[in-house]
């Protein structure tokens, strides 16, 4: 007997879109969230303990302790964490672990909400490029085209603000934006400036922010501390105040927080039934739905896929073709950093609004690229950190007078360089190393392939020479080594296809070996787009879910 | 000394906390801007090591030890009698690990740890325990409107 019509596991971006468009279509939803609902205060404003600067801890989960996950150390461009023979044994902090921030919303609760379409040419990229050797880079069973609807729901319903006149290298929206862009910080017009020196394209931001008031919260206030924390006029639209409020004020759907998905329950022949959980009083339940979706990101689904061995599928559900947890990918960042002579920060958040996507196709030699864009607010001791020249004193009178005299003439730019696939890095299950449920954490292996590192070595040298022509009299940086990326960002290890052994789902996003099994999150990406992923990760939950509903 | 940091004397003797007290302060010394000490850095690291950097404190002890015993090899006093232009001068070889003695733990490595960590107290959140009232903040001109 199934006690909910669907089980949502994961209230991130598309575990939100599928329980708002499941309810409002009547059905009624289980939300189960590993972490918590955190308010403004509790997500706080630590500098060294953030979704962004992670020194020391995170602010939007999950905790620190009780959440291993292991690496081989060959996937870490420098080691950390606990030597556990040739792995790493890594807390949620550390690089390398790939974390999303697990909490109501999840990544959306801290983000700064870049809300980017991907191109029509991401959605081909073995058609437009071959597959070079050793990759696993596919075309996505769907077109920017079957896309195009959703992300104008998404744009209108969950709410983005940009200017669409400026979207050149797409094809033409059929609706606006439902607010204008955010207005420009005095950097960001000198970064415009330098792109039209250059001749390059130059295009505001769209974000997921409320650039006027919209659905009942109010504008941007422009404050310091977007990317990394919570918003403290609420004009963030992240899951946890748009989907989520949205599917519970439907009546249909009930929430559940700090509950862990230990594995999918099936039925005696095999098929998926339920799941079953570890709540928050740390007993072990069971719930049948007729639907279960599943939006733990790409490197949980997985694992929940995986630790779900039954005996008609004993190397974990979907993965009937050894496809499960491969192909993970997020994104490079090639970032350049340059002093200017004037002071560039005038204080306006969350800072990154001018861009270009001269490159992210059609590179002579090159496979794919990726947008750049200029930077959100840097913290001065993210600053100090990330992108303090490599030649200035670190310490004494020179080292603070520096910090003095340059934290606000310091700008870098940067973008998410597309990555291509390689089947060998890959999400699978240590069976050595138990969470604080006892549940088999997430190991990770393997690495981006070579030609990932020759496309940001590209962009790298594009962002030096928008430095270089917005007026910077000193340009550093150095483009990422070969490691193992996934992130925030993290996509691919349950990939979309027609083909069950090449594949994990279909292209409506249904597990192939499972009549009532859909994956909603960033996993059934084919490839990633050299864009922030979150406008596409909700635009396909919310044409799965409508799916699910068409064929209930 | 404020409250707090004399509450967390524990962790260290009033020596150590001489000699750290002058080797904070070397590392951002004070100009018409607080150094570290004075903006609370003591505060912000003995914080850490008792939380976070825990595991650190005995390597912190050690490398403090060595750098009193360096002192008084080089100069015949200990660390936080020295002026700051000799606590400099004596840094930046330690840095370069010129060294007298037999330094059991990194010299240059470890110092630029504490480097690091100073940095994290001076420039980071109030809340972490330096950076007080923001002053580091007001410093660069990163202003906090909402």
């Amino acid at each position: 007997m199934s006690e909910y019509d669907a089980i949502v596991v994961g209230a991130g971006a598309g575990g939100g879109v599928a329980a708002a468009v499941l309810t409002a279509a009547g059905k009624s939803v289980l939300l189960l969230e590993r972490g918590r609902a955190l308010s403004f205060a509790a997500v706080g404003r630590d500098h060294l303990r953030n979704q962004r600067m992670p020194v020391y801890g995170h602010n939007a989960g999950p905790d620190i302790d009780g959440n291993p996950r292991t690496i081989d150390a060959s996937s870490l461009p420098r080691l950390v964490g606990e030597a556990l023979g040739d792995k790493r044994l890594l807390k949620p902090h550390q690089p390398g672990y790939q974390n999303n921030a697990a909490c109501v919303g999840s990544g959306t609760r801290v983000y700064a909400g870049q809300a980017w379409r991907f191109m029509p040419q991401d959605f081909r990229m073995a058609s437009e490029y071959g597959v070079p050797a050793g990759s696993s880079l596919a075309d996505w069973p769907l077109s920017y085209e079957d896309l195009a609807p959703y992300y104008e729901k998404v744009e209108w319903e969950i709410g983005i603000c940009g200017d669409h006149r400026g979207m050149t290298h797409l094809p033409a929206y059929k609706k606006p934006y439902p607010m204008p862009a955010l207005p420009l910080p005095y950097k960001s017009t000198v970064h415009k400036s330098g792109l039209q020196r250059l001749g390059w394209q130059a295009l505001r931001v769209p974000r997921l922010i409320n650039s006027q008031p919209y659905n009942g919260r109010q504008a941007c206030i422009n404050c310091q501390h977007c990317v990394g924390f919570a918003c403290p006029a609420d004009a963030k639209n992240g899951s946890h105040n748009t989907t989520v409020p949205r599917a519970l004020s439907s009546g249909n759907c009930t929430l559940l927080t700090e509950v862990m998905v230990e594995k999918l329950a099936v039925s005696a022949g095999g098929a998926v039934t339920g799941v079953t959980f570890i709540d928050a009083e740390q007993k072990r339940r069971t719930i049948r739905a007729d639907v279960i979706v599943l939006s733990c990101g790409a490197v949980e689904t997985a694992r929940l896929l995986l630790n779900s061995a039954t005996a008609q599928e004993p190397a974990g559900i979907g993965n009937g073709g050894d496809q499960v947890g491969r192909n993970l990918q997020g994104h490079y960042y090639p970032s350049a950093v340059g002093l200017f002579p004037e002071t560039m920060f005038d204080g306006m958040g969350p800072g990154c609004s001018i861009a270009t996507c001269q490159f992210n196709h059609g590179n002579d030699g090159i496979i794919g690229g990726g947008f750049l864009g200029d930077e959100d607010i840097v913290t001065p001791i993210t600053l100090w950190k990330r992108f303090y020249p490599p030649d200035a004193p670190r310490w004494g009178s020179a080292a603070k007078r520096f910090m003095r005299e340059n934290y606000r003439r310091i700008n870098d730019v940067t973008g998410p360089v597309q990555e291509i696939p390689s089947p060998d890095a890959r999400v699978s299950i240590n069976p050595q190393v138990r969470d604080r449920y006892g549940i088999p954490v997430a190991h990770l292996s393997g690495a981006t392939h070579p030609e990932t590192v020759r496309t940001a070595r590209f962009m790298h040298q594009r962002a030096r020479e928008w430095l270089r022509a917005s007026g910077a009299i000193q340009v550093w940086g150095m483009p990422p080594p070969r490691y193992l990326s996934g992130g925030q960002h993290q996509a691919g290890t349950c990939r979309m296809g027609e083909d069950p052994t090449t594949s994990v789902v279909d292209p409506f996003c249904r597990v192939h070996s499972q009549e009532r099994l859909f994956i909603a999150d960033g996993s059934p990406h084919v490839t990633n787009g050299g864009f922030n992923p979150v406008e596409t990760i909700m635009a396909l939950a919310w044409r799965t879910a409508e799916t699910i509903v068409k064929t209930w | 000394m404020t409250p707090e940091s004399a509450g967390m004397n524990k962790l260290f003797d009033q020596a150590e906390l001489e000699c750290l007290r002058a080797l904070l302060d070397a590392i951002i010394p004070a100009d018409d801007f607080p150094s570290a000490w004075e903006a609370g850095v003591g505060d912000y690291l003995q914080r850490q090591l008792a939380g976070d950097l825990a595991k650190a404190l005995p390597d912190y002890r050690a490398w403090l030890a060595q750098l009193t015993a360096e002192a008084r090899a080089q100069y015949g006093r200990g660390f936080a009698q020295l002026r700051l232009s000799e606590r400099t001068g004596l840094l930046r070889r330690i840095e370069a690990d010129e060294v007298q003695t037999q330094w059991a733990i990194a010299p240059g490595g470890f110092f630029r740890e504490i480097v690091e960590a100073c940095a994290e107290g001076y420039y980071s959140d109030p809340g972490n325990g330096g950076n007080r009232d923001g002053i580091a903040w007001r410093m660069v001109g990163f202003e906090v409107t909402a």
